[in-house]
């Protein structure tokens, strides 16, 4: 099913679903009155590098970033905000960028793994943490998970082992049974406090 | 198509026209506009119930306006006679860092900590769960608990209703087309409370998410908020719950038959993850729990009583 969770009369009537999705406006269009755009203007910092492009309004961040950034470490895993495997830093602040619009990002600024070692310093803690443990076996939530770390650790630097799996409700590993990424979110904490 | 590589395999959602508001009072006129023209519109806040709608095409609206960037509705403030106000736009990160929040409602930080996921929170806002009427939301259960009222406002003025009273079914509320909802307000509660949930562990959205609220006075329960979510149609208040607790004792006895009662009534909705009984079960259990750590945490009292 498209959206675990959901109840069976409401998945089998979509047509009422819609209508009280939309407040109940069912109705159909008298006119184009709206000043709306269905192409939309976004200016968004990537990485630290400036970007100004034209996209049609439904693009969402994570296409946006991957297709016309060519930015393809941001993976796109289960489309419907639940595996985190397109985890990204808005304004600093950890999201899935399958449930941003890239129009909604214009204006902010955007840390995809790709920025997240800086030039000449070799990786960021994080990542050194998850190759020191080997907390990944196909790679394919890596992305995801090490942005999602950063943000446990950035809000909480000496977490419990409890801290972090629950920190990490909203990625979704489907080869290592979390063992190891557990491992390497710890170690890497030690590592940023110093310790 | 929006995008080249991956066309026809990614989830996005159907075309619409977006307008970003930049002010409230933008947001107003346009809603106001496209409701006297029976145009299509959705008002976007952090987007995280009706982007998902929207891709998987549950929800194709028009048109998008975005409010999310509106500072005037953002934010936690003190009101008149102690009670709370949450900017609509507040989303629930900002809230689970809100002090205040963390002293006054331990509720609702009992229902942040489980709510969703780290990234979702970021982006997920008070005002678009009230507005959404998600039936499985978590806050609404903490929310009817204590008591909260949604302030709506248009370009014909401000109206503020219990919360109790905006929901009204299914993803139904009583949003008016030319309407935003602008804030959510709680009235002083006491420090008894606690939110307990069963959850769908993919979505993380409850099965049965249980609050209860219990004010006490020399070891008796003066009063008590007990509201369920996840379960029926709309989060709903426990009334028969709540009248067996006022003026009794809480005892073991006392909290099993106030808990046996939080879901009397109710025609439970079923699917492939619970079956209406299950979830009938859990908010029986859930309400037991919540009770039990409401009255440990309620100031001055001592430990469930046998």
């Amino acid at each position: 099913m498209p959206f675990p969770g959901r109840f069976s009369d409401i998945e089998s009537n979509r047509t009422m679903l819609q209508s009280f999705a939309c407040n109940g406006t069912t109705g159909t269009a008298v006119g184009n009155r709206m000043p709306a755009s269905r192409d939309v203007l976004v200016e968004v910092t990537v990485n630290g590098v400036p970007h100004t492009l034209q996209v049609p309004a439904r693009t969402l961040l994570v296409h946006f970033l991957r297709d016309r950034l060519g930015l393809t470490g941001t993976h796109v895993g289960c489309d419907t905000t639940q595996c985190g495997a397109c985890t990204v830093a808005l304004d600093g602040v950890a999201v899935k960028s399958c449930t941003v619009l890239a129009a909604q990002a214009s204006g902010h600024e955007i840390q995809t793994i790709e920025g997240l070692a800086q030039a000449g310093a070799g990786l960021h803690p994080v990542q050194q943490a998850f190759w020191q443990e080997h907390g990944l076996q196909c790679g394919y939530c890596t992305p995801g998970m090490v942005m999602a770390v950063r943000q446990i650790l950035a809000d909480n630097p000496d977490p419990t082992e409890a801290d972090v799996r629950h920190g990490l409700a909203g990625n979704i590993c489907r080869c290592t049974g979390y063992q190891n990424i557990v491992a390497a979110a710890l170690d890497a904490a030690r590592h940023l406090r110093g310790a | 198509m929006p995008h080249g590589t991956c066309a026809g395999r990614d989830l996005f959602p159907a075309d619409f026209g977006y307008v970003r508001a930049a002010s409230l009072a933008q947001a107003l006129s346009l809603l106001s506009d496209a409701a006297a023209a029976d145009e299509d519109v959705k008002l976007l806040a952090g987007g995280q119930s009706l982007l998902p709608m929207m891709k998987l095409r549950l929800a194709t609206p028009q048109t998008l306006i975005d409010i999310g960037g509106l500072a005037e509705l953002t934010g936690v403030s003190a009101g008149a006679a102690g009670t709370t106000s949450i900017g609509a736009l507040t989303t629930y990160r900002a809230l689970q860092h809100d002090p205040h929040i963390a002293a006054a409602f331990p509720a609702m930080t009992d229902a942040l900590a489980v709510l969703a996921d780290q990234q979702v929170r970021a982006r997920g806002t008070v005002g678009g769960c009230v507005a959404h009427g998600d039936p499985a939301a978590d806050l609404p259960a903490v929310l009817l608990a204590l008591a909260a009222s949604v302030t709506l406002t248009s370009q014909h003025g401000t109206r503020t209703v219990p919360l109790d009273d905006f929901l009204q079914g299914v993803f139904a509320t009583d949003l008016a087309a030319d309407e935003v909802v602008t804030a959510v307000t709680l009235p002083p509660a006491p420090p008894g409370q606690a939110y307990e949930k069963f959850e769908q562990p993919a979505s993380h959205l409850p099965l049965a998410g249980v609050c209860a609220v219990v004010a006490m006075s020399d070891g008796v329960i003066t009063s008590a908020g007990v509201a369920v979510t996840g379960v029926a149609g709309r989060a709903f208040r426990a009334l028969d719950s709540e009248r067996s607790l006022a003026s009794a004792r809480p005892t073991a006895a006392v909290i099993g038959a106030a808990a046996s009662q939080v879901a009397a009534g109710v025609r439970a909705l079923s699917d492939q993850h619970a079956s209406g009984p299950f979830r009938l079960h859990l908010a029986e259990v859930l309400a037991r729990r919540a009770l039990t750590r409401a009255i440990e945490r309620a100031d001055g009292t001592p430990q469930c009583l046998d």
